[in-house]
């Protein structure tokens, strides 16, 4: 597991606009190991979408990357590929599935043609080959009597049968990297379930790394390995899967956490985070969160908390993990997920 | 299909019914005579009504015209004498046809090549300069644009003639671009407008994650989906230019039925305006409907019955 295929180092995103420079990814690092999967979670205009698309060589013309970021992927650093060589990368070692597939496919293209594409740009294979291929992939995510269907149209198709068709085609040139971009938002959720289960199958089957972007916490808890918070163009905590959900340590991580409806939510129950993210195009000084943490400590607005180790995969970028900080109570809960984490942890070392 | 397309023909009956009724009661309603020649006497006033059979019960007139449509006898030009409508349209339509076919395959060609530069080269040099093009492009008259050819290529610089038709091809080159710049012009603007949404499309998006280049994705996804409106835009242009321009062949003397349809109205030729109302409603209706069909072709969502 601890062998990165994808090493991103001090990734800044600036996008000039007329209203000034948006900070859009403030210095984002992380790594992804060989066949696993690590979520990114976080709130509407987090940055976890400017990160994939950086990582899909994707981003719009204004965007700017300072020289000092890199995404190193086989030995190379993306972010010096010409756009023709990005060509060579995109839906062959990096692909994506993409979030709403009411849209995202061709309504006048043939679906087969449509999974087919990749196979015919990357594999350099003829059109007849690459339809027979296409006709194994749409049989792997289970499209059932796929012979009658090659030839249809995204019209004739429902949600959930065209989400599989995406899959499809972001796994048809078997690429190392397989970015989802909340490939599961758009659908209702006994179809999420069915997607979320194919492409773990599917990851088994074949090896590839995934990023899952996400902001629903629910689908990360079955899907991830590791996870990491972003918050206003930064990650505010990373750690494994579990470590996240019952020791989490950022009051950020707690608002997500605590703002996820549960079996014993009570009506009316429903918590949120108040307030909204901050403005990038000035971002403010100290920790970006302050103005909406009921924990923030004086230092929260003066300056910004680094990394604080909690284990050796899990760290935390919140004063409150400095030792001088005061001891708080987080809500209680959070006090619950710790408790259980407690349990884990003893459990572990009786065994 | 074909049962579709028989029913949109069995329906372009109708409607041609409808406008041949409208049109032959409204003409009733306009002032004047088609015979106002001031040395006519009564007598030969009265002798050329009973030829003409307008001395007929306005109800038997239009029943005879009817009868006569439906035979294929249109009447007789009260202005060009023994020259029948059918034979005048037969030999004045396809000119203007040759003429308006040209011009749309040059303006829709370079509306779609200009378009889609525009749409790709968004807001850049490229696109500005264009976009000032296609502005002029539909501001300035045709017969304007058609004056000012004339004087650069036939008189300051002769390349080209300026006048005439049918004795060699480049008789028609000059009005051929006179009437191609607007349509050009207007398929430029809206292919752009089309092009820019399709490129900012999810499936575009998807496309280029497949790793294909914008060449690919403008010619692979683009360029299919921004046709399906354009081709809406083009059925009525077709129409329009098909049936002739008054003005373009005026001003390059080409004996065309855009000409013959303004002249007939002020000297009240009746069976002449009838006909060539006629074919300019058929003209329409049957460019919307190969519309239609070329739509349903391009676009598997829209199915014909």
């Amino acid at each position: 597991m601890s062998n990165p295929i994808l090493k991103v180092e001090n990734l800044h995103v600036n996008f000039n606009t007329y209203a000034g420079t948006v900070q859009a990814i403030r210095d984002v690092s992380f790594d992804l190991n060989q066949g696993e999967t690590l979520a990114i979670v976080g709130e509407s205009g987090s940055g976890k979408s400017v990160t994939t698309k950086t990582l899909m060589g994707l981003n719009a013309k204004n965007a700017l990357i300072p020289d000092n970021s890199r995404l190193i992927f086989k030995d190379r650093n993306l972010l010096d590929l010409t756009e023709s060589d990005w060509q060579s990368v995109r839906g062959n070692e990096i692909a994506m599935i993409f979030q709403d597939p009411m849209t995202s496919l061709d309504p006048t293209m043939k679906i087969g043609m449509q999974i087919a594409e990749p196979l015919i740009k990357h594999r350099n294979m003829k059109k007849e080959d690459a339809l027979k291929r296409a006709l194994e992939l749409m049989k792997g995510v289970g499209i059932p009597d796929s012979e009658e269907h090659i030839n249809d149209y995204p019209h004739q198709w429902s949600g959930g049968m065209r989400q599989r068709a995406v899959v499809a085609i972001a796994l048809a040139a078997d690429p190392e990297i397989l970015i989802a971009d909340e490939p599961t938002t758009a659908l209702d959720v006994t179809i999420q379930a069915q997607i979320l289960n194919l492409m773990k199958t599917l990851q088994k089957d074949t090896g590839s790394s995934i990023i899952f972007i996400t902001h629903d916490l629910g689908v990360v808890a079955g899907m991830a390995n590791r996870v990491a918070v972003m918050y206003a163009g930064k990650i505010v905590e990373y750690g494994t899967v579990d470590e996240i959900f019952f020791n989490p340590q950022h009051p950020y991580t707690w608002g997500l956490l605590n703002s996820m409806p549960t079996t014993d939510t009570q009506q009316g129950g429903l918590q949120a985070i108040p307030g909204t993210p901050p403005d990038l195009l000035e971002p403010p000084k100290g920790d970006a969160f302050a103005s909406r943490n009921a924990y923030a400590l004086a230092i929260d607005s003066k300056e910004e908390p680094p990394f604080f180790r909690v284990s050796d995969t899990h760290y935390a970028a919140t004063w409150l993990l400095d030792e001088r900080a005061p001891k708080v109570t987080p809500p209680v809960k959070i006090q619950k997920r710790w408790a259980h984490w407690r349990e884990m942890q003893e459990q572990e070392s009786q065994a | 299909m074909w049962k579709y397309i028989l029913k949109r023909l069995a329906l372009l009956l109708f409607t041609l019914f409808l406008v041949i009724t409208v049109t032959f009661f409204l003409m009733q309603i306009m002032p004047g005579t088609p015979f106002n020649n001031p040395k006519l006497t009564p007598e030969a006033l009265a002798q050329l009504k009973t030829t003409y059979g307008l001395d007929l019960p306005l109800w038997q007139q239009y029943w005879n015209y009817l009868v006569g449509a439906l035979h294929g006898d249109f009447g007789t030009s009260f202005q060009y004498q023994n020259q029948s409508v059918s034979m005048l349209i037969g030999q004045r339509l396809p000119v203007s046809a040759q003429l308006g076919a040209q011009a749309l395959v040059v303006g829709v060609i370079a509306g779609l090549i200009m378009g889609a530069a525009s749409a790709r080269n968004k807001n850049n040099k490229i696109d500005g300069t264009l976009g000032i093009v296609s502005t002029l492009g539909i501001s300035v008259p045709s017969f304007i644009l058609g004056i000012v050819l004339v004087y650069l290529f036939g008189f300051k610089w002769p390349l080209f003639p300026v006048s005439g038709w049918g004795d060699s091809f480049s008789q028609s080159i000059l009005p051929t671009i006179a009437l191609a710049v607007s349509p050009a012009a207007v398929t430029t603007r809206f292919v752009r407008s089309e092009m820019i949404e399709a490129l900012s499309s999810d499936y575009v998006q998807l496309a280029k994650a497949k790793g294909l280049s914008p060449k690919e994705i403008v010619n692979k996804h683009a360029y299919r989906n921004s046709m399906i409106p354009v081709l809406t835009l083009i059925g009525p242009m077709a129409a329009g230019l098909l049936t002739g321009s008054t003005l373009i062949e005026q001003i390059f003397s080409i004996p065309g039925i855009g000409q013959q349809f303004v002249l007939s109205i002020p000297s009240k030729d009746f069976p002449v305006i009838m006909g060539t109302t006629v074919v300019y409603a058929a003209m329409l209706m049957v460019m919307i409907l190969i519309t239609d069909i070329l739509t349903a072709i391009i676009d598997p969502r829209v199915r014909l019955q």
